[in-house]
């Protein structure tokens, strides 16, 4: 059977609308009679017969959108598929007879699937990550640009969940950024606390001291690492980031130069960014700049963690509960308040031995009695 | 204060053929009537095949040169072999005159650079189709002051549509050609639409021939759809150019019958009242009108021209299909005479992925 396929009929149109058929399976046409009549983005076009013949089929009723290079009609007798874009296209391979339903997917090759469709570098990433084709698309921007906009509108899956907002939306976006740039590493270790005085048990103030301390005897997990220019900033303060649980989602508001406060100062300042957080009165700026950070999951539950590390920081402590454990003490079994300690470090910036020198000095601090 | 300058207005033959005023000596010559009425209609049924030609996909976008039959080839037979025509992409009619095959006409059309590399000996250095719009008649500057500095007695003639002359280009080129008295002819196809902008909305000027005025050359309006009036007067302007007059700028007051190209549809933005009152002035039924009128012309006749003209047209559509695939760098050959560097580099990048397409281009 030989077919006739819709060509383009304007200047890169893709698609167009059977108005009206004006011809019949089983008519007789002459070469450039009238057809049909379809409608394209830019006008109403009278498509003639590009030959003589009979017709055997005609595809599509009025309002079918047809794309270019789809069949028209298709006329008695052998013979091969006659052109339908200009220049040189090749023809469809095969002679199928297509069933009325089907003709609409899939076009015939043509050139157009060679040329690169003009797609927004972050609309590509979008439709890739929601299984859009982008083939489909129709372009809203500059020269038949493929937007963001487009590709949105265009995802048939929209979401049935509740949208992240805010504090939530801006946590997924922070973890994954990290979890796709760091290469964590983790690694645990108990800390003693019967050398404590038994009733001063306030581990926030000694964990912060701890850290500096740990920061002061290995400085290299207190560093900034830029991992696309592969470059270490070392840092002459500690700012520690303090995770905190809200409601609404994370925050780690920053607890300034922590190596240089006495435990009094800490506590002050610990009580204030907590208070801060939870009336949500904290300025943007208390938020940023932490060099490590503390996540003292702790005062909720759960033992040992990995947590996720920021960019550019380089480490993350975690602090889980406080528990009585039996442990072997100068030979005998004692019972010990013990606090698990997990430190994860970003393995591109951080050694396996300055991670281990780190973690020692931290937990030799926090087991000391003052 | 409202300008009125008187802009002649030349007309032979009213819309029913009759004479409206003493006619030209040149016309007591049947032959050339017949020519004229032979070649117009040649240009509507070819013209009709190319539009037929896009919707079915063989040829690209192609601008329909539908009423403005009389134009093109009035300038095309008023102009000598030795003279260069530096066209727009309105002047099927014109090439045709000139004598472009068909073929070739449809070849470019089709997207192939062969169709501007025809080898009909009366238009050899004729200009390809210009779609920028008016930069062409700065070229035509150019051709015209090339024939000066070589003291050879030609004319540059540039055509244009009535949108062209709002451009910076079509002025500029006025102004240049008035001042250097060059060689050239400017032909305005005024035909009423500049895709959807009406002439009313395209200039306040009252007649764009005044536009002439400025640049201190004649200008001069004719009825376009009158091939007898617009032979005339084309043809003492390119005189007047080769006599070293200088330039003229004649406006053809014609209307557009059909759409802008095929990619377009005039019926969104044009009354369609006004479409079918346009029709009454179109040019092939006036001068038919006139031929009957003075025994030259009969049914029989008519239905045999049509015949013959069928099979030109069909014969000229056999042979553009048959053409040999072109090139995929044919692009690059006819811009340059030495191709730069850069070019050179984007022509072989350009080879590479047409021969990896190669298999769906080819099979």
């Amino acid at each position: 059977m030989k077919q006739f396929k819709l060509p383009d009929l304007g200047e890169g149109l893709q698609e167009a609308e059977i108005v009206e058929w004006h011809v019949k399976a089983g008519d007789e046409v002459a070469v450039d009679q009238l057809l049909v009549s379809v409608e394209t983005a830019k006008a109403i076009v009278e498509v003639p017969s590009p030959q003589a013949g009979v017709i055997s089929r005609c595809f599509g009723a009025s309002g079918d959108l047809l794309h270019v290079g789809e069949p028209l009609v298709e006329f008695e007798g052998e013979g091969e598929d006659s052109g339908t874009v200009v220049g040189n296209l090749g023809h469809a391979s095969g002679t199928s007879d297509l069933a009325a339903d089907d003709f609409i997917i899939g076009a015939a090759p043509s050139s157009r699937d060679a040329r690169p469709l003009p797609v927004m570098p972050a609309a590509r990433e979008l439709a890739r990550r929601l299984g859009v084709e982008l083939g489909q698309l129709e372009g809203s921007g500059p020269g038949g640009l493929v937007t963001v906009a487009d590709v949105q509108a265009a995802d048939t899956q929209p979401t049935a969940g509740e949208a992240l907002r805010s504090v939530r939306r801006t946590m997924a976006k922070n973890m994954s950024r990290a979890h796709a740039e760091v290469v964590p590493v983790t690694i645990v270790e108990d800390a003693d606390l019967h050398q404590w005085d038994a009733g001063a048990r306030d581990p926030m103030v000694r964990l912060a001291r701890a850290i500096a301390r740990a920061c002061q005897a290995e400085p290299a997990l207190n560093v900034g690492f830029d991992g696309a220019r592969l470059s270490i900033t070392r840092h002459q303060h500690i700012d520690l980031g303090v995770a905190v649980d809200t409601p609404d989602g994370l925050f780690v508001p920053v607890l300034r130069d922590v190596g240089n406060r006495d435990a009094e100062d800490l506590r002050q300042g610990l009580a204030r960014l907590r208070a801060d957080v939870l009336n949500r009165s904290i300025p943007p700026r208390e938020l940023m700049g932490a060099t490590i950070t503390l996540s003292n999951y702790g005062t909720l539950f759960g033992r040992y963690a990995s947590p996720v590390i920021m960019p550019p920081q380089v480490a993350i402590i975690g602090a889980g509960v406080i528990r009585e454990q039996a442990v072997a003490h100068q030979g005998q079994v004692a019972v010990h308040p013990i606090l698990p300690v997990s430190l994860t470090v970003d393995h591109r910036a951080v050694t396996g031995g300055e991670a281990a020198r780190f973690l020692k000095a931290l937990v030799e601090d926090l087991q000391a009695a003052e | 204060m409202p300008l009125s300058v008187p802009i002649s207005y030349t007309r032979y033959l009213d819309d029913h053929g009759q004479p409206s005023g003493e006619l030209p000596g040149w016309v007591d010559d049947p032959q050339l009537l017949l020519d004229f009425h032979r070649q117009m209609t040649l240009v509507r049924a070819f013209d009709q095949k190319c539009v037929a030609l896009q919707r079915t996909g063989q040829i690209g976008t192609y601008a329909s040169t539908l009423g403005q039959e009389a134009i093109g080839t009035a300038l095309g037979r008023a102009m000598t072999e030795a003279d260069v025509l530096i066209p727009y992409y309105r002047d099927t009619a014109t090439q045709l005159q000139r004598g472009v095959a068909m073929q070739d006409i449809l070849a470019y059309w089709g997207g192939d650079e062969r169709g501007s590399a025809w080898t009909a000996p009366g238009a050899l250095e004729d200009f390809p189709i210009c779609v920028p719009i008016a930069t062409q008649a700065c070229h035509a500057c150019g051709v015209a002051s090339a024939f000066r500095i070589r003291q050879q007695p030609r004319v540059a003639v540039t055509t244009c549509g009535d949108g062209a002359t709002s451009k910076g280009d079509f002025l500029e080129s006025l102004n240049l050609a008035g001042v250097w008295q060059l060689p050239v002819v400017f032909v305005v196809n005024n035909n009423q639409w500049a895709i959807s902008v009406p002439r009313s909305l395209q200039s306040a000027a009252p007649t764009l021939a005044h536009k002439a005025l400025a640049a201190g050359i004649p200008g001069e309006q004719v009825d376009g759809n009158d091939v007898l009036a617009v032979y005339d007067r084309i043809s003492i302007a390119i005189e007047r150019a080769r006599a070293g007059k200088g330039p003229t700028l004649v406006e053809c007051v014609t209307y557009r019958l059909g759409d802008h190209t095929t990619s377009d549809d005039a019926s969104r933005y044009r009354d369609a009242d006004e479409l079918s009152e346009a029709w009454k002035h179109e040019p092939i039924g006036r001068l038919q009108r006139f031929l009957h009128g003075q025994g030259l012309w009969d049914e029989e006749k008519e239905q045999q021209l049509q015949r013959d003209l069928g099979e030109r047209i069909n014969a000229a559509v056999e042979a553009f299909r048959s053409l040999p695939e072109a090139d995929p760098g044919a692009a690059f050959d006819h811009l340059f005479a030495e191709l730069p560097e850069r070019y050179r580099q984007q022509r072989d990048e350009l080879l590479i992925r047409a021969a990896a397409l190669g298999g769906s281009a080819h099979d």
